[in-house]
């Protein structure tokens, strides 16, 4: 069955599906040992004679504790096993540096993705900023946020590096959920979460919605090219050119020609 | 006590002579055995509809976009496109009060409602309930509820479409259907809390002289324990639905953080500053012991009907009464377990997850006791009994699949996946709904005085079986391909397409397991006016209700009823019988053996 699992290629992800073997291997186990005694007892006690009176009997303490015993003993086990995994996935002090950070938001029924501008910083954002044409809340008095390089539907990562997800919504709650990276993580209105990954992969995988956000939620498809290091170079530095270009094309209008001096001053070669 | 426990006896005590008039007897009825049918009747009406719902999910799921087979162009253009294919908006309606409609309509009313009102006097030999009218008042919250919540249909904006979990800030943000839904919720809650204040009352003080809380059946003792959860468990949901009810219609902001921003609507007069998380952890301090509230009852009279037709006494008694009580108190411990991927601190999650784990125990104790149940036994297979013996199994299933998700590792990939309708399906259908099935039958005879028909109920326990785990079973495989649980169209998604033949197959099965529900309706209706009449103990079964005539009068019992042992002494060496009822004293058995001697002297001598 497991076999249904979509192809995983992040590095952690090996660790969730050898987990997730290991209690379906127990499951397929367990469920095969009592319902081959069920089945057994459905056929060996049915009543064959009328009149016969069954074995009188109320029960054995002792079964009872082995019983009680063995099975918390297996799911403790399972607890502390599954814990370790969760830990190296999830607690904020195993985290590995991020070699590229990313700030994801949900919106109704679409992501935004943003990423630092080419002077290598976010600029500062703030949950009053919030609003349909400026969905992260950055900062208009900032202006290392002139720059940030915003895309949807569309994230871009480079293979073979950790990637910290820094995730919100600005409606309702969704899930960012990504099958083969074996992500998911809620989108929260008004608070940040983080969530890596590191692809071992390249290619191009897609990216879903999980969490009910309304009659559009089956419409919320992203999709994640993950690219060799050159090949992503190649692309943030396109899109920071048209940033660029794009400022700098407002920036031809007088009265904006202040805001459009910043960036270019500031402008160093990132790695 | 004694005196109150008196005084009702007597007012009762020739009470099947008087006649009511029909308001009083059928609609307006303080009569528990009467409020178990209302509650029966009306939860067998939100099957179907539930069902319907389900079937317009599966058929959008199967075929996605193609208009609906021959009533597809009748229903109203709010519901359906020009096609008559179901729409995205009415879809997310549908899912929503499918999910609301079989948990609070359903199977709630018929495990606790129908079972605890029916069974929780007869069983424990009392005339009627503590509070007849506040049982009264119990059941007609119910319908008013339903009412209440249905009327969604008609209003602007439709039903309420936030999932039946109505998660903030999507249930805020909603049209008046959730509003609807909320005030529905809130009055449904409000009948569990008065049913049962009923029902704890009335197992603590008017248990028949002699009887002992550990000479209950193991009915009684779940619908007990499940009394308590929702007494701890309901006003909890009650409070979360007057903070969402606020929220939706008086612009407060318990659940709304700041500066939301939602396309094309006007946010400029919601303040923010809530916590969209807390509705979360609210709904499922209350949600999560609710399935416990929908699967211990369902335990319990699979206990019973276990015992009766393996002919064996109960294994492990204590044991299982324990059980139960361990399970309703690490339920309330593990609601945290929903919320692995919300965005609640990690450390949480291992916390919820050891809970989460130990719970395992308590439903792996009660599964081995079954099993002990039906060693040696003489088994019997009626129809409850075959809905019992498929109800363990179908337990074990759903228990197996519930480790998946407890396990926060795994749950990150299958969490609001397939994977969770399937292990959801197997507990509350597989589970619940076969219990009640069973119970359904076993005390059909008790209830309308006739016997069903044993060939129809055996088709329909087959169909059912069969098809059910058509159904529920390659959901787990969607799941584990990662197809998100409540998506309209599954075919947006590339990963998801090699998928579609088993929607498909699922939809197929899905149809004719609806279908064959009208059996069971059929079955029942027939049965209850043209049924072979039923004799006081068709099952040979131990417990007091069968001691009361088929159907009991008002008042329910005809002579007086002691205790004087345990409900489960089947085939006992003590008794001439492989029965021995609870109530039978040890000079009547004295007398039944002298009888037995005397006939067996006669038959020796004859030839």
């Amino acid at each position: 069955m497991l076999d249904w699992l979509p192809e995983n290629v992040s590095t952690f992800g090996e660790g969730v599906d050898h987990l997730f073997h290991v209690i379906y291997y127990i499951s397929v186990a367990i469920f095969i040992l009592v319902n081959v005694i069920y089945v057994a007892f459905i056929i060996r006690y049915r009543r064959k004679r009328k009149g016969d009176k069954a074995y009188h009997y109320h029960g054995y303490n002792l079964l009872e504790v082995s019983w009680t015993a063995l099975p918390l003993a297996l799911f403790l086990f399972l607890a502390l096993y599954s814990d370790r995994v969760w830990q190296d996935i999830r607690y904020s002090e195993k985290t590995p540096n991020p070699d590229l950070v990313v700030e994801v938001m949900g919106q109704q029924y679409l992501w935004h993705f943003r990423y630092p501008g080419s002077d290598g910083v976010f600029g500062r954002k703030h949950i009053r900023f919030i609003s349909t044409t400026n969905p992260f809340g950055i900062d208009p008095d900032d202006p290392a946020g002139r720059d940030d390089l915003l895309t949807v539907n569309s994230m871009h990562i480079p293979v073979n590096k950790t990637v910290l997800v820094r995730l919100s919504s600005m409606d309702v709650i969704h899930s960012f959920f990504l099958p083969n990276m074996r992500v998911k993580q809620d989108a929260v209105p008004g608070q940040w979460i983080d969530v890596w990954f590191n692809s071992v992969k390249t290619g191009e995988y897609e990216i879903a919605c999980a969490e009910l956000c309304g009659s559009g939620h089956y419409l919320m498809r992203a999709v994640l090219d993950v690219h060799s290091q050159n090949e992503f170079d190649q692309w943030i530095d396109e899109q920071h050119e048209n940033v660029r270009a794009s400022i700098a094309a407002a920036g031809a209008a007088p009265d904006n020609a202040t805001l459009a001096a910043q960036p270019d001053d500031r402008q160093s070669p990132t790695e | 006590m004694e005196a109150a426990v008196n005084t009702v006896r007597h007012e009762h005590g020739e009470g099947h002579t008087h006649s009511e008039s029909f308001i009083r007897r059928y609609i307006f009825s303080t009569d528990h055995k009467m409020i178990a049918k209302q509650f029966m009747i009306t939860a067998i009406i939100f099957l179907f509809i539930g069902g319907a719902f389900a079937l317009f999910i599966r058929w959008q799921l199967a075929y996605p976009g193609e208009p609906i087979p021959v009533i597809g162009t009748m229903l109203p253009s709010t519901w359906v496109n020009a096609d008559g294919a179901v729409t995205a908006e009415w879809y997310t309606q549908l899912l929503t009060m499918h999910g609301t409609i079989m948990i609070f309509a359903v199977i709630i009313p018929l495990l606790v409602g129908t079972f605890g009102n029916f069974a929780i006097p007869l069983m424990i030999g009392a005339d009627d309930m503590a509070f007849p009218v506040l049982n009264m008042v119990s059941f007609w919250l119910f319908p008013l509820a339903s009412i209440i919540m249905m009327a969604g249909f008609f209003v602007e904006g439709g039903m309420a479409a936030a999932g039946w979990t109505g998660y903030a800030p999507l249930s805020v943000i909603a049209s008046l259907g959730q509003t609807l839904w909320i005030v529905a919720l809130f009055l449904i809650g409000f009948s569990s809390i008065l049913g049962a204040v009923n029902y704890i009352t009335t197992v603590l003080n008017m248990r028949a002289p002699g009887m002992k809380m550990f000479d209950l059946p193991m009915t009684v003792w779940s619908v007990f324990i499940t009394a308590i959860i929702i007494i701890i468990g309901t006003p909890v949901l009650a409070a979360a639905l007057s903070m969402l009810f606020m929220d939706n219609f008086l612009q407060t902001s318990f659940f709304m953080p700041e500066n939301l921003t939602v396309t094309g609507r006007d946010m400029s007069r919601t303040a923010g500053g809530g916590q969209p998380l807390l509705w979360q952890h609210l709904f499922w301090f209350y949600s999560h012991p609710a399935v416990y509230i929908m699967i211990l009852p369902g335990m319990g009279v699979v206990s019973d009907v276990l015992a009766t037709f393996s002919r064996k006494p109960l294994y492990g008694y204590m044991a299982m009464v324990f059980a139960i009580i361990a399970i309703a108190f690490l339920g309330i411990l593990v609601w945290g377990h929903h919320m692995f991927q919300s965005g609640m601190n990690p450390l949480l999650g291992t916390t919820f997850m050891v809970s989460t784990m130990v719970i395992a125990v308590p439903s792996a104790i009660k599964t081995f006791n079954w099993l002990g149940t039906m060693w040696r036994g003489q088994m019997e297979f009626t129809t409850p009994m075959l809905n019992a013996v498929a109800f363990v199994s179908m337990f074990v299933i759903g228990g197996l699949s519930g480790i998946f998700m407890a396990s926060t590792p795994v749950d990150v990939f299958i969490h609001d996946t397939y994977f969770i309708v399937g292990h959801i399906h197997y507990v509350l259908f597989g589970g619940s709904l076969f219990a009640v099935f069973a119970g359904l039958y076993y005390w059909f005879p008790k209830m309308s005085g006739r016997m069903y028909n044993e060939r129809l109920g055996k088709w329909h326990f087959w169909m059912t079986f069969i098809t059910f785990n058509g159904t529920f079973f390659p959901m787990h495989i969607l799941g584990v391909g990662g197809m998100m649980r409540r998506i309209y169209d599954p075919t947006v998604y590339d990963f998801l397409k090699p998928f579609q033949p088993m929607n498909e197959f699922i939809t197929i099965n899905a149809m004719i397991l609806g279908f064959v529900q009208f059996i069971l309706v059929f079955n029942f209706a027939y049965s209850w006016f043209y049924g072979k009449k039923a004799k006081r103990n068709p099952w040979r079964a131990n417990s007091l209700e069968w001691q009361a005539p088929s159907p009991p009068p008002h008042g329910n019992f005809d002579k007086e009823v002691r205790v004087y042992r345990g409900p489960y002494e089947f085939s006992s060496p003590e008794s001439v019988q492989d029965y021995l009822p609870q109530n039978v004293s040890p000079e009547e058995l004295a007398a039944q053996w002298t009888r037995h001697e005397q006939r067996r002297a006669q038959q020796k001598s004859e030839p």
